[in-house]
């Protein structure tokens, strides 16, 4: 069976529009948290938002929108995009030439493309307002796949000339840990030689807002204290929005291509809670199941596993089951568990994103050799007595990384990484 | 044919800002002339107001292609403008002159003459021009006695006083490889040879009131020609748009004008072709998957008259893949 390595990646996140940007925000623990202007009214009770600097979209017509000069997009394919689509299709162009791929390597029948994307709430909120209020023939050709969930692979599928497998994911806050997993299947089992994996979300009001409605979102009108995965006080995730994409290929391709390889990707493992809709098990069970699979298919023991990127969210009963999920992995001796942190207190939840920057964030620390410390935490839970929840910066290279991931239904993902060398 | 009539509705301050955000990436020529007609009714800038429109949806290297072409530009080969992007003008075009344009007719546009022409007549009140019949490939090569290789016409748009063809130098035509050595450049004679082939293909589809009964396939031959100037070299990859244009048709003779143009330059003129032709007999079995495709000796073209009789295989049939690929733009 192939190996599995990760050589290329691109970000367009709260916390930085490149990889040096993200890697210097990941060190220093700086967060890419703001006042949302649109949040401000008398009956939104939530103030913070994770969202992406340099770009304007707020208006659903992409002609309107302002994006980096780098980025070179033609009407024609910027016309059926949604938000997060702009940034998949920026941080995609950054992975392609962080991989040194040529046009020829990205169009051909050995490369596929997964994304993860929940459509664009803002797109199908406008448009269908349109056709209500002027009826279906005047609302944009372009509208159905700027709008729905599969809009980040119609558009970069087509946008790229992608002639390989190509699929979109879609399970909520699992969703491009899916995408990255299935990825990971397609090169291991020699159907396509490369895949290039790509989640996105728009992070405006209409993706982030619905989830006050679960009593999800943190009320709390900090900037730098909202979003605090494993602190007692933590009330609640802050939303965010970007794009982030991976470049997965055989080492063997790498080699011949002279590519730089950033780590291999091992393994992963998923299982779902079969518990509720959008309450995570109380205990981790499902989350527990996939972290043990993901060891199994990667060969390693949980003692050889040196860092964790939780997926701590910063809500009280989510963060409260994964810490119990660790614990039933990794054990509670302090001295022998992997350092643990949420990089989401840095920049807010992604969503459809989340498990794909993480991912990007834990190669790069391998890369780099750090593990970002989880940011904004006062008072740790009680609950994480005996893992090693690292605070700060560790400015060591982890061997073996783990990201977990959690979604809506119960779906858990986790994803393994190791350095290559 | 349905006649419209468009009377635009007094313009108010509300719709002049409407319309002002609507055509706001248009020219300011563009948006002039939508409130001249939309204030005045006065229909005679409104095609400079269609161009002005599909310019906006075009890329800005591609603009100046539209600005030089003439009527004759192709939509969708010549300036990249898809269906999708066709809805999107067709959109803006209706918000903007009040009109209503349908699908069906939509389809028929593929020049810029004609979308000038029909919104000229829509805005007026005018009929609309004649539906053109659009022949792809597959039909022609069901159609004609011609076959690859000498076969000068890939797809053409008849109506009932002109044709349209397209032709494509694939780089690969045999003839090429001896005109010239090393250089090889496409043959005046072969131009001629492509309006005369698009000359005949509307003999055999068109409905002409002339004709008294339809032509075989058969009986189709070259007399002569007359005033035959070539005005521009062309070489493999350029696509030619050739145009014929009946001058008169009494059988047993129909006589044509024909000029070839690639992209905005003229390469061809010939002031007139005659054709000799006669109707099938009674009885006459016309071979190929129906009607139309001729059974026995197949017709000389033109470049070919005297040459003496030669085995001839059938008409390919349209499902005939492999020869309708040779003959395909590459």
């Amino acid at each position: 069976m192939p190996k599995v390595v990760v050589t290329g990646l691109g970000f367009i996140c709260p916390i930085g529009n490149d990889q040096a940007t993200v890697v210097n925000s990941l060190r220093g623990q700086r967060h890419g948290l703001t006042a949302y202007s649109r949040f401000e009214g008398p009956n939104i009770p939530v103030r913070v938002a994770g969202l992406v600097k340099d770009f304007e979209t707020e208006s659903p017509d992409p002609e309107d929108w302002k994006y980096p000069a780098q980025y070179k997009i033609k009407r024609e394919t910027l016309r059926g995009f949604a938000p997060h689509v702009l940034f998949g299709y920026c941080a995609l162009t950054q992975a392609i030439a962080d991989a040194k791929l040529k046009p020829e390597d990205v169009s051909n029948l050995d490369t596929g493309m997964f994304t993860a994307s929940a459509g664009s709430a803002m797109m199908l909120h406008h448009n269908l307002s349109r056709m209500e209020k002027h009826g279906v023939m005047k609302c944009s050709p372009l509208g159905i796949v700027a709008s729905v969930v599969g809009t980040l692979s119609y558009n970069l599928v087509a946008a790229f000339k992608i002639l390989g497998s190509s699929c979109g994911f879609a399970s909520a806050c699992a969703s491009s840990g899916h995408a990255l997993g299935f990825a990971w299947e397609e090169v291991a089992s020699g159907r396509q030689k490369r895949m290039l994996v790509v989640g996105g979300e728009d992070g405006n009001l209409e993706t982030i807002l619905p989830f006050a409605g679960m009593r999800a979102l943190s009320l709390n009108p900090d900037p730098n204290t909202a979003s605090r995965p494993f602190d007692v006080a933590r009330d609640g995730f802050v939303g965010a929005g970007g794009a982030c994409a991976m470049v997965l290929e055989t080492d063997e391709e790498a080699f011949k291509r002279g590519a730089p390889v950033y780590c291999e990707m091992p393994g992963w493992g998923m299982a779902s809670d079969g518990y509720n809709v959008a309450i995570s098990h109380p205990d981790g069970s499902g989350l527990i199941q996939a972290m043990r699979v993901a060891l199994r298919r990667s060969g390693l023991e949980p003692g050889e596993v040196d860092y964790i990127n939780a997926h701590a969210t910063s809500t009280p009963i989510g963060d409260t089951s994964e810490l119990r999920a660790l614990k039933a992995v990794f054990g509670t001796n302090h001295i022998d568990t992997p350092a643990i942190s949420s990089t989401k207190a840095l920049t807010g939840h992604g969503l459809s994103l989340a498990s794909i920057l993480e991912a990007g964030f834990c190669a790069a620390a391998i890369k780099h050799g750090f593990m970002p410390g989880s940011a904004h935490i006062q008072n740790l839970d009680p609950e994480a007595a005996g893992l090693d929840i690292i605070r700060e910066t560790v400015n060591e290279r982890p061997h073996v990384v783990m990201s977990n991931s959690s979604g809506f239904g119960g779906a858990n993902v986790a994803l393994v990484f190791k350095s290559a060398t | 044919m349905p006649v419209y009539r468009t009377v635009p509705n007094p313009l108010s301050p509300e719709a002049e800002l409407e319309l002002r955000e609507q055509l706001k990436r248009c020219s300011p020529e563009t948006l002039e002339s939508v409130l001249h007609y939309r204030k005045t009714g006065d229909p005679d800038g409104v095609s400079q107001v269609v161009i002005g429109i599909i310019e906006r949806f075009l890329d800005p290297e591609v603009r100046p292609r539209l600005r030089a072409g003439g009527d004759g530009l192709r939509i969708f080969d010549d300036l990249g403008i898809d269906s999708l992007t066709m809805v999107e003008v067709v959109m803006l075009v209706e918000d903007v002159l009040q009109i209503k344009i349908n699908n069906d007719e939509l389809r028929d546009l593929r020049t810029i003459g004609d979308v000038k022409t029909y919104i000229d007549c829509r805005v007026k009140g005018l009929p609309l021009p004649e539906r053109p019949v659009h022949v792809h490939v597959a039909e022609i090569l069901a159609i004609m006695p011609q076959q690859p290789p000498f076969l000068f016409v890939q797809e053409a748009t008849l109506r009932s006083n002109e044709a349209r063809g397209v032709y494509k130098i694939a780089g690969d035509e045999s003839f090429l490889e001896g005109h010239f050595k090393g250089n090889p450049v496409l043959p005046g004679s072969i131009m001629l040879e492509a309006l005369g082939q698009l000359a005949v293909l509307f003999l055999l589809k068109t409905k002409r009131p002339e004709l008294t009964a339809p032509v075989s396939p058969a009986k189709i031959f070259f007399t002569s020609c007359d005033g035959v100037r070539c005005q521009r070299i062309c070489r493999p990859g350029d696509i030619l748009t050739l145009t014929i244009k009946p001058k008169r048709i009494k059988h047993p003779l129909g006589m044509f004008e024909g000029h070839i143009t690639c992209g905005t330059e003229k390469v061809a003129f010939a002031e007139e072709i005659c054709l000799t032709f006669d109707y099938l007999a009674p009885g006459e079995v016309v071979g190929g998957n129906g009607q139309h495709a001729s059974n026995g000796e197949q017709g000389r073209s033109s470049g070919e008259q005297g040459a003496g009789s030669r085995e001839s295989k059938p008409a390919s049939i349209a499902t005939d893949v492999p020869v309708a690929n040779r003959i395909l733009p590459k």
